[in-house]
């Protein structure tokens, strides 16, 4: 693991030097302002601060999102282009491990999330400066901060379950189309107690603010915390092991 | 300080080993034995060519070699270390390209040389250019490789495979979809890879004529089994066999001669254009010579007779010409 930094730098490299890569970045720029001049000009008494509006917009159900979604574009093919494209050859056949590998690509699909939650946050705020006060209200830089971090971890949950689906399947399609069709029925409630072990009751950590209700009987923010633990630790397990294991054709 | 002269022992151990030794490998995929108790050695300078017809194995025995796929039974020791226990210092002697070099093809080349570099420890800054210019790509680094021929990502994937100046280089069908000059070109890098860097090359191919040439060694395989091995071309020394087609006025009496010479054999006939092929022992060549002299048998020509290997591969892959 000695340098280990070497291949986050490599992996970086790979994406940046697409011709595509400053989209996302743009879309999640210029996005928020096209959503706070709609709002601005429908309802202009909707937020109250620039705050409550960057607040609001970051959390899995505002941009949190499209964040989201634009990550798992962004990443699922990170393992499965490897394979599609055969450079997976040259890359499994230096002197590193095939985990060390793997946990590189890894960290660089995290620091990808964080880079976009980055911009994004920049360009909420951008908005809300620009189209709503930017004084008053009662939302604080502590709420923000844990906006984004409700936004951060729900988009680490997307972008790590398509990223074991790449190692599994080797299909950048696969990956994103089956993250893509869980993001979109992940509001969805079954009203069974058993439901509250599944993954989606739980990825909105933000439903436990003051005095609201939780999503389902006996579900407490530790209690998210330690399914969505578990989950992730599934996922990345069965993803280290079977890329380690498995024959490259 | 015990462990550097322990490194040292070893290193200088190290020295007369085979830099790869197959041993019994085999993989089966399904039930069925795609390589099956594959053993050869590579010795230190060789280049040796592991032929076969389409789906003998080739790919897969490379595959085994360099880690990418696990063998069901077996080992592949890498300068002495094993692939499937040691996979870090073996992998460290190989550099290969596996079927078609593949590229991250959105870079330039010498991008894509970077990405290898910081992949291996302690490659000089300077390296990079040495491999460039080994291959001959000077010009073309700072394009993007969508916009290379096929031969120049050849060529990118020897430099790729040579960066790390590993002991063995593999190369698997280096010749697929080359033109005769390009498959020319290929050779004369191989040739000069193997003198420059002082490091052996395996090529797999399954056309024994174009490689021929250059190598050593062949190592022939079908049906992921072991065929025969045989020593080629240039680097036989006086202690081999050969086999030579001899010219000769009068073939009952040349073979009347031949069947008195102790040591030599006679191997065949062609009434045609009156030769007979015989085998011996090269030092017994001045020998014959006198005896056909002493015997009065008018002698044309000695030419030495390559066929029989070409004509085995031959008959071996004839049957999956189809395929
Ligand atoms: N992953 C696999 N699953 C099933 N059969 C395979 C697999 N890989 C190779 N084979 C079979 O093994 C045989 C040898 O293939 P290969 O090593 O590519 O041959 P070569 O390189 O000599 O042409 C072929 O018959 C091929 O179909
Ligand atoms: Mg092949």
């Amino acid at each position: 693991m000695r340098k280990f930094h070497l291949l986050v730098i490599n992996e970086w490299v790979k994406m940046v030097k697409k011709r595509s890569f400053v989209v996302p970045y743009l879309i999640l720029l210029l996005f928020p302002q096209l959503l706070g001049y709609i709002i601005h000009s429908v309802s202009p008494g909707s937020f109250a601060s620039a705050a409550g509006f960057t607040r609001e917009m970051l959390l899995p159900t505002g941009m949190g999102q499209v964040m989201t979604i634009l990550s798992i574009i962004g990443t699922a093919g990170i393992v499965a282009k490897e394979h599609s494209r055969g450079t997976i050859k040259f890359l499994l056949i230096r002197a590193r491990s095939r985990t060390a590998i793997l946990a590189s690509k890894y960290v660089t699909v995290l620091l990808y999330v964080l880079s976009l939650t980055a911009v994004a946050a920049a360009g909420i705020l951008l908005s809300g400066m620009i189209w709503f006060q930017t004084g008053g209200g009662d939302t604080g830089i502590a709420d923000i901060l844990l906006a984004l971090l409700y936004g951060c971890i729900y988009s680490f949950v997307y972008v790590t379950l398509a990223f074991m689906l790449g190692v599994l399947t080797h299909s950048t399609g696969v990956a994103i189309g089956l993250s893509m069709f869980l993001l979109t029925i992940d509001k969805m409630v079954i009203s069974r107690s058993f439901y509250k072990y599944f993954l989606f009751p739980n990825l909105d950590l933000s439903v436990y603010g003051s005095g609201q209700q939780p999503p389902m009987p006996g579900m407490t923010l530790g209690f998210s915390i330690a399914v969505l633990a578990v989950y992730m630790t599934v996922f990345l397990l069965a993803g280290f092991l079977v890329f380690r294991r498995r024959d490259v054709a | 300080m015990e462990r550097t002269s322990v490194n040292q022992l070893q290193s200088d151990a190290a020295g007369d080993l085979p830099v790869l030794q197959m041993k019994s490998v085999t993989k089966m995929i399904k039930g069925k034995a795609i390589v099956n108790q594959l053993s050869f050695e590579i010795r230190k300078g060789e280049i040796v060519g592991l032929l076969g017809p389409n789906g003998a194995g080739k790919t897969t025995a490379i595959r085994l070699m360099t880690g990418l796929i696990r063998m069901t039974e077996g080992d592949v020791l890498v300068h002495g270390h094993s692939i499937r226990h040691d996979f870090r210092q073996a992998i460290a002697h190989i550099g290969a390209i596996i079927e078609n070099p593949e590229f991250y093809s959105h870079m330039s080349g010498l991008d894509n040389l970077k990405q290898y570099v910081r992949m291996s420890d302690g490659i000089a800054e300077s390296r990079i250019a040495e491999v460039v210019e080994l291959v001959g790509l000077q010009n073309a680094m700072d394009k993007k490789v969508k916009a290379y021929s096929l031969g120049m990502r050849q060529r990118l994937g020897i430099a790729q495979a040579l960066l790390h100046s590993p002991k063995l280089l593999i190369l698997d069908e280096p010749t697929n979809g080359l033109d005769p000059a390009g498959i020319r070109e290929m050779r004369e890098y191989m040739r000069k890879i193997a003198e420059v860097e002082g490091i052996s090359i395996l090529i797999s191919s399954h056309m024994l004529g174009e490689i021929e040439q250059i190598c050593h060694q062949a190592v022939v395989i079908q049906n992921g089994t072991l065929v025969k091995v045989t020593r080629l071309g240039a680097q036989d020394s006086t202690e081999n066999e050969v086999s030579l087609s001899v010219r000769v006025d009068n073939l009952a009496a040349a073979a009347a001669v031949i069947q008195a010479e102790e040591g030599v054999r006679l191997t065949g006939t062609d009434e045609q254009h009156s030769e007979l092929i015989i085998s011996l022992h090269d030092r017994k060549v001045p020998e014959l010579v006198a005896s056909f002299s002493a015997a009065k048998v008018g002698l044309y020509r000695i030419t030495e007779h390559k066929q029989s290997l070409e004509d085995d591969f031959l008959k071996w892959t004839g049957g999956n010409r189809i395929a």
